[in-house]
């Protein structure tokens, strides 16, 4: 190294961070993984159990909501214990993309169309307006998981000092 | 040596910082989300529990030749969202699909922790012969189709139909009216005119019904009337001597009659005399 070759970028290679253990990230990716089922299984199948024991029909499948769940929660879980590696970015990507595409799914569905107990009633309940506005979220983080991936290739481990300060 | 030294520098990188923020905005706008779904549902669900609708049948009266039905909804919005866009149509037919009303209201907005009140009147014309008309004569079931279109907290539309089935109470059932054999008295000629109904409607029926007895060739032979004052679900059943015109032959002809109720007169269909 001389004062002729520089570093074109300054690499914070000495920045202090440490990296949790494999063991450490899949105990806590656990944790996030109950979290995770309550919110997108448990809860909505509860509801929809509910309204379906009302005898009204569902707008979505049981089946359906779960296995969106299972493959949202495993992802979720594989990016949170792969986040000191490359795979970080890629997999942010799926994680969004995957849940972009549910959204899409639900929109495909609305709107919600039933018929109250006795026949008399029939209702039409649309939110396919709140979900195309919610599909921002999972946008700004594909983007997100984009610069992700890009950074790790162009420099990798630089984000590591920031995501894992000691 | 000092010039291998890397600099460290605790500011992240530009295209680090781009992408922290993205997932924070993304999580905190998520997070708003979820919050506004919970609070949607639970107010609509109280919106739904509290006063889902009140109704009420403030009166029901013919006259002018129309059969006017009013009444009033209000719908109670103890939520925190505002109901929006709120139009309200109604069409009525006859128990044969014959179209015979409707009615709208809106667009109208019940804010959040209030009250929307809806006046609704149904006129159904029934001068002219036809299905509207035999509301008056015939107790029958009317079809009712209603249909609510809301906008609920800015992000869900709704739409509502209601069907129902509703049995309606003729204010004239079995109305006939017949004119007898003419007999002549004290240089008098007269025919006997028998009217006779059952008030089915929930309304007592108040006023007067004229009548002329017309000859075959529409002469009017006599004419004469009935003061009406019938509760709801009795029967009125009256006859009296009409004079008639001398050289006027009621028979081949009709009996006209006119309801006259608060100065508008609603005309019934004729009455053949055999």
């Amino acid at each position: 190294m001389s004062a002729a070759n520089p570093p074109t970028r300054p690499v914070p290679e000495s920045a202090p961070y440490k990296v949790p253990s494999l063991g450490y990230r899949i105990l806590m990716a656990g944790f996030r993984v109950v979290i995770s089922f309550v919110v997108l299984i448990a809860l909505p199948v509860a509801a929809l159990a509910f309204v379906r024991s009302r005898g009204i029909p569902i707008p979505v499948p049981i089946e359906a909501v779960t296995a969106w769940g299972i493959v949202l929660i495993v992802l979720s879980a594989a990016r949170y214990v792969l986040k000191p590696t490359a795979a970080y970015g890629p997999l942010s990507i799926a994680v969004s993309g995957v849940f972009l595409a549910y959204l899409y799914y639900l929109v495909l569905l609305s709107p919600y169309q039933f018929v109250l107990p006795g026949g008399t009633a029939s209702i039409a309940a649309g939110y396919s307006l709140f979900l195309e506005a919610l599909m921002i979220v999972p946008v700004m983080e594909i983007i997100a998981g984009v610069l992700t991936t890009i950074e790790d290739l162009a420099w990798p481990k630089e984000r590591l000092p920031f995501d894992y300060p000691v | 040596m000092a010039a291998l030294v890397v600099p460290t520098h605790r500011t992240p990188p530009g295209i680090y910082r781009a992408a922290r923020a993205l997932r924070w905005v993304a999580v905190i706008l998520l997070v708003l989300a979820l919050i506004f779904v919970a609070t949607v549902a639970y107010s609509a669900y109280e919106t739904a529990h509290a006063t889902v609708e009140s109704r009420s049948l403030s009166g029901v009266s013919v006259a002018n030749g129309e059969i006017d039905i009013s009444g009033s909804f209000s719908l109670t919005n103890p939520g925190i969202y505002p109901i929006q866009s709120l139009t309200f149509t109604a069409h009525v037919a006859n128990d044969s699909g014959v179209p015979l009303t409707s009615a709208a209201v809106g667009p109208q907005t019940i804010n959040a922790g209030s009250t929307g009140q809806f006046p609704i009147t149904l006129l159904v014309p029934v001068n002219e012969s036809g299905a509207a008309q035999s509301l008056l004569f015939k107790d029958q079931y009317l079809e009712i189709a209603a249909w609510a279109n809301v906008t609920y907290a800015y992000f869900f539309p709704l739409a509502v139909t209601l069907t129902e089935s509703r049995s309606w109470g003729a204010p004239f059932e079995g109305f006939t009216a017949s004119a007898g054999t003419p007999t002549f008295s004290d240089g008098v000629v007269s025919a006997p005119v028998t009217i006779d109904w059952a008030n089915h409607a929930s309304f007592t029926e108040q006023g007067a019904l004229t009548y002329t007895v017309d000859s075959a060739s529409r002469m009017v032979c006599g004419s004469g009337s009935f003061p009406v004052n019938v509760p709801a679900g009795q029967p009125f059943n009256e006859t009296e001597p009409v004079a008639l015109s001398a050289s006027c032959s009621p028979i081949g002809g009709e009996v006209l009659v006119g309801y006259t109720f608060d100065g508008s007169t609603t005309q019934f269909p004729p009455e053949p005399i055999p």
